[in-house]
């Protein structure tokens, strides 16, 4: 297991975020995280990537009990993400913003901030922004800006990848880039991947294994296939009336 | 064996094994020797105007709290309106050691940057406790809480007159030579303060500097340690700031709580900062010596220029949002430059 999340509870004053929720990644899976709006989803990734605390459980990676670690810890470990708004630094060159990424996110000795430059122009080469490295970030579109989350999550040269709705306000035509540009990452990079998603196509075609949450709780786990038909998620997600 | 090789804008010297390369920038208004040359000569042209000479210090003094300012802002990703607190902490550490130890002035430039250094420890905590607008006010309380102790403590401070008396800069029998020379090491120590932030922002301090104030949670997502950062960038800036108190109460040789510690102090400093061009190194140059020369000018109208000063600033706060510098940047984005802005998360 590399990452491993054993009885994980948060919660905000009254409301329970995440409720005992216990699960796994192996290495090289592609996980799919879903569940309907106001699941748990993003609060467990969180959880995971050190900006909140656990109330209760633990969560395990490669080893390591990084449940209190702090958030650029946990990054130098090999946990990278994406977010679902996409939060880039506005001011800055989209080179320059994944040029941050390569200079922290893992200790590498001798590298001045000429080889980050290089280092940097290959993982925007990679998602396709090489031509645009010296516009702002504030400049770029939604979908430019999904594949720069993307390049500076791998240039901290990660070894789970966490995503965070990466279709959502995409048009079809460049949802079809996305889903082909994480394929790619998977094959050159062999990363493992969390992912949340809503586009259900996306997640019944591209993972190897599927969590559901429905109010902060895990109801099911298992494959794809067999997730769609189980009645307990068919009941979360369209009534009971369908299940 | 010396020979010199010239390639479009490279030049080449090699001496023996020695090999020196200078790069000749084609756009020769952004050549640093040349701006470097300007300001140096500027005392030179004024040597037998003593008022205008203390202009210059003046203005000079105010780059020297300007330049650092603008390295804090971005380093620490909020706006600090207190700087002039640390200003203080440098004048008052000089003047009390000059006028009740007798230091001179090169004995208490170390005690300076160490008070500055303490004290910057001592704050650097809010940096990372202390978000957004918090920080703003803690940081405008805090030289206002100064100048009540200035008052209460009156016997070691003296707040209403200030303490005389200071070891002046340099003595050379000649009140004129004086002048010069004090002119000429203000410029220097601005020089100083802008070769080190300079050198600082180019670096990947100034890349870390940049992403903490764009995105504070973002960059610690992408594994930089921000608290280090932010912390060792406000110790560093305060003992900057201090610095320059201790050059103004060696060159005026009194410090005076009142003078330095007033709100109004503090507008000019952020009218600096801001006509200048947020966050911009070389524009703060330009906004200090328009503030100085201004403030100058102004005094020519009596006592009416009270009320005209920070009207006048408060208009070119609306009016120019980019500062000076930011009009002729605009364009020029394929440079990185950051912008500040208040949060209030």
């Amino acid at each position: 297991m590399l990452l491993n999340l054993e009885n994980v509870t948060k919660k905000f004053g009254g409301i329970v975020a995440n409720n005992n929720v216990t699960f796994g990644v192996n290495t090289g899976e592609i996980v799919g995280l879903i569940g309907p709006n106001g699941a748990g989803k993003t609060t467990i990734m969180n959880l995971i990537s050190g900006i909140y605390k656990p109330d209760s459980g633990k969560i395990l990676f490669d080893g390591h009990d990084i449940t209190s670690l702090s958030a650029d810890k946990i990054c130098k470990l090999g946990i990278a993400r994406t977010y679902q708004i996409p939060r880039p630094f506005p001011d800055m060159t989209a080179l320059a913003n994944v040029c941050v990424a390569v200079m922290c996110g893992k200790k590498r000795d001798k590298m001045s901030y000429g080889d980050a430059m290089l280092d940097a122009s290959h993982y925007l080469e990679f998602v396709g922004l090489f031509g645009k490295r010296n516009t702002l970030a504030r400049d770029l579109t939604l979908f430019e800006l999904r594949g720069l989350e993307l390049a500076r999550a791998l240039a901290t040269t990660p070894k789970l990848i966490m995503i965070d709705e990466v279709m959502a306000g995409l048009n079809p035509g460049e949802a079809r880039k996305a889903i082909r540009l994480i394929e790619r990452l998977i094959d050159e990079y062999k990363v493992t991947i969390l992912w949340i998603e809503h586009v259900m196509k996306v997640i019944m075609e591209a993972t190897d294994r599927v969590v559901v949450l429905h109010y902060g709780a895990k109801i099911a786990e298992g494959k794809p296939k067999e997730i769609a038909n189980d009645p307990v998620v068919i009941e979360a997600y369209l009534g009971e009336k369908y299940a | 064996m010396v020979t010199i090789e010239h390639k479009r804008a490279h030049i080449k010297v090699h001496i023996g094994n020695f090999k020196f390369e200078h790069v000749i920038e084609p756009r020769y208004w952004r050549n640093p020797l040349i701006g470097v040359a300007f300001i140096l000569i500027i005392p030179f042209l004024l040597r037998d105007m003593p008022d205008l000479l203390t202009l210059f210090a003046t203005a000079n003094i105010y780059a020297c709290i300007a330049i650092p300012l603008s390295w804090q802002m971005t380093g620490i990703g909020r706006m600090n309106f207190g700087p002039q607190f640390f200003l203080a902490i440098g004048g008052f550490t000089a003047s009390l050691l000059s006028i009740y130890m007798g230091f001179g002035p090169w004995i208490t430039l170390p005690f300076v940057i160490l008070a500055g250094l303490i004290f910057g420890l001592i704050f650097s905590g809010l940096t990372t406790i202390a978000k957004g607008l918090y920080f703003s006010l803690i940081t405008l309380i805090l030289p206002l809480i100064f100048l009540e102790i200035t008052y209460v403590y009156t016997d070691i401070f003296k707040g209403e007159t200030g303490l005389c008396g200071v070891a002046p800069l340099v003595n050379f029998g000649s009140i004129k030579i004086n002048y010069f020379v004090a002119g000429i090491l203000s410029a220097v120590m601005m020089l100083i303060y802008l070769l080190i932030v300079d050198k600082v922002l180019r670096s990947r301090v100034g890349l870390f500097s940049a992403a903490i104030n764009d995105e504070e949670d973002v960059a610690k997502g992408l594994g930089l340690n921000i608290t280090k950062v932010k912390i060792i960038t406000f110790i560093i800036t305060s003992a900057m700031v201090a610095g320059a108190g201790w050059f103004a109460a060696h060159y005026f040789g009194t410090f005076a709580g009142v003078t330095y510690l007033p709100l109004s102090f503090m507008l000019k400093i952020l009218i600096m900062v801001i006509v200048g061009g947020r966050g911009e190194i070389y524009g703060s140059i330009v906004g200090a010596y328009f503030v100085a020369a201004l403030e100058k000018a102004l005094t020519f109208l009596g006592p009416i220029h009270y009320v005209l000063f920070p009207l006048i600033m408060l208009i070119l706060l609306f009016s120019l949002p980019e500062g000076l510098y930011g009009l002729y940047r605009r364009h020029k984005y394929r440079e990185y430059y950051p912008t500040i802005r208040i949060r209030n998360r």
